[in-house]
């Protein structure tokens, strides 16, 4: 469903142009129904291989595809649910208005668009505030109207990037229960956190990069083997990699 | 391109409700009511005054619009990363770029259309009070400078998206396009003035001369949309002139989103 090959990307920063390895040589393959968590320390590039998957930016090296096509045709988009890490709308739309825009751009009719809207904002739990500019709304509200625009059109990838962020306890569990409503579904999820218990709710395989590379890809069922916790692998992971962040 | 019309919309819809816009409006609303002020101060020409007033103030409306509404409404997409909403849709960066200007059409046309009937509301209000002043008067050429002025504004927006398709600040952008309005603006005059430094008696060299011409085919010249001379002593225009001059914007804004777009094709939203 989702295919990753040997991706690498580099950025400049400053005045030099000092070189920042963001990914190196990451391939990996999500599975259709899938639930699969990307787990990494700050900085570590999940973000960036996400933003490849989305065609936010381009690899230096490799190719990504999702269902089978390039991520550079922008037909495929019309597939994938993409809620970015910290998303920031419109101010002076409302979150109506938001969901319609998501709507037409994937070709829903009207009608299609009210009776999903309908449904996601119950979910969201945002029914109340729906037609209040955005620019009103508090940070967690701003995250659940992105996963309600997300996944107005039904798509068949999800790819979600610290869903979790700003979120308090029942935000979370609202989020959980979404995610696994997708996998019931057969939906494919691919998304990021840093928040362990999360992935260890959640999914069925995980991924850990560190400094922009792929450690270690498994089952989340054989990282808990006896006495193992995900915890455990993680930081023997980061550790391995020399810490964390390369520079 | 199914995906035009709503980023067209939500371009539009934002860019309505922004306040900067409501400010922007106000100001002109004082312009037309000074108008009748300083219009009834002049003991001549009151027709020609009114009518240079009441164009000024929509042009430096629309000017305000385009620098202080216009560009921000693409910058903020760039700076606070609303983009990724956009360009994770099925939306090309080329549809971005074309479904983004149109909204800012849209919005220049309707606020440029209220603007003209509060500035035309204004030259009849004067002109009722003092008939005397309006024997020259011309409503269509009235209309003309209004329609020739929202022109430069949708030109000085689409050069706004090619600066800002390139660069990594608003403020960058909104500096750019006010230097393109200057340069456009007074392009014309120098370049009369350096081909034939003599008249005024100074002397400029090739390079300046040619530096000038270059800059006169690179730049729009905005002055051929500016009528507002001729609408005030109601000099009536040729229809070849308008057309050519119709032309030219047209093709500029087309050049200019194009350009913008394939530059913004490349472009990567870390």
């Amino acid at each position: 469903m989702i295919k990753i090959e040997e991706i690498s990307k580099e950025f400049k920063e400053g005045i030099r142009s000092k070189k920042i390895k963001a990914l190196d040589d990451l391939s990996l393959e999500v599975h259709k129904g899938e639930v699969f968590g990307f787990l990494g320390p700050n900085g570590a590039g999940k973000s960036t291989a996400i933003k490849i998957l989305v065609n936010l930016i381009r690899p230096d090296k490799g190719k990504a595809f999702i269902m089978d096509r390039d991520v550079n045709d922008t037909g495929v988009r019309k597939h994938i649910g993409y809620l970015p890490e910290n998303p920031y709308f419109y101010d002076y739309l409302t979150a109506e208005e938001l969901l319609w825009f998501g709507g037409k751009t994937t070709g829903l009719s009207s009608l299609t668009i009210k009776q999903r809207a309908d449904e996601l904002f119950q979910k969201v739990n945002l029914q109340g505030a729906r037609k209040r500019q955005l620019r009103t709304y508090s940070k967690g509200m701003v995250q659940r109207a992105g996963l309600a625009l997300s996944l107005i059109h039904d798509p068949d990838v999800a790819i979600l990037d610290e869903p979790m962020s700003g979120l308090d306890p029942l935000g979370r569990k609202m989020v959980g229960d979404i995610i696994l409503e997708l996998k019931a579904r057969g939906k494919t999820v691919f998304f990021s956190s840093h928040i362990l218990t999360d992935i260890e709710r959640f999914c069925d395989r995980v991924g850990i990069i560190v400094a922009g590379r792929l450690r270690l890809v498994d089952r989340l069922d054989n990282l808990l083997i006896g006495e193992n916790r995900l915890e455990d692998t993680f930081l023997r992971e980061v550790e391995k990699a020399g810490g964390g962040m390369e520079t | 391109m199914i995906a035009l019309w709503p980023l067209a919309v939500i371009t539009f819809r934002e860019g309505v409700r922004n306040r900067a816009l409501y400010g922007i409006t106000l100001l002109a609303l004082l312009l037309f009511i000074a108008n009748f002020l300083i219009s009834g101060m002049f003991m001549q020409e009151i027709g020609k005054v009114a009518v240079d007033i009441a164009l000024s103030a929509v042009s430096l409306s629309g000017l305000l619009l385009v620098l202080f509404v216009g560009i921000n409404l693409m910058a903020k997409d760039l700076d606070k990363k609303t983009i990724y909403m956009v360009l994770s849709r099925p939306i090309s960066r080329f549809q971005y770029i074309v479904g983004k200007f149109l909204g800012m059409a849209l919005l220049i046309v309707v606020t440029m259309i209220f603007l003209s009937m509060c500035a035309m509301l204004s030259i009849e209000i004067i002109k009722l009070a003092y008939p005397n002043y309006f024997q020259r008067f011309s409503w269509p050429m009235i209309f003309l400078a209004l329609s020739f002025s929202t022109l430069t504004m949708l030109l000085l927006s689409a050069l706004a998206f090619l600066f800002a398709s390139f660069t990594s600040t608003s403020f960058i952008t909104l500096v750019l396009t006010v230097i393109a309005y200057i340069i456009g603006q007074s392009l014309s005059d120098v370049k009369a003035l350096v081909e034939a430094p003599q008249s005024v008696g100074i002397q400029v060299s090739s390079v300046t001369v040619k530096l000038v011409q270059i800059a006169y085919y690179l730049f729009p010249n905005l002055s051929l949309f500016d009528i507002k001379t001729q609408a005030a002593h109601g000099i009536f225009l040729t229809t070849s002139y308008v057309f050519w001059v119709v032309s030219y914007g047209l093709a500029y804004i087309t050049l200019s989103i194009t350009c913008a777009a394939l530059i913004f094709q490349r472009r990567e939203f870390p």
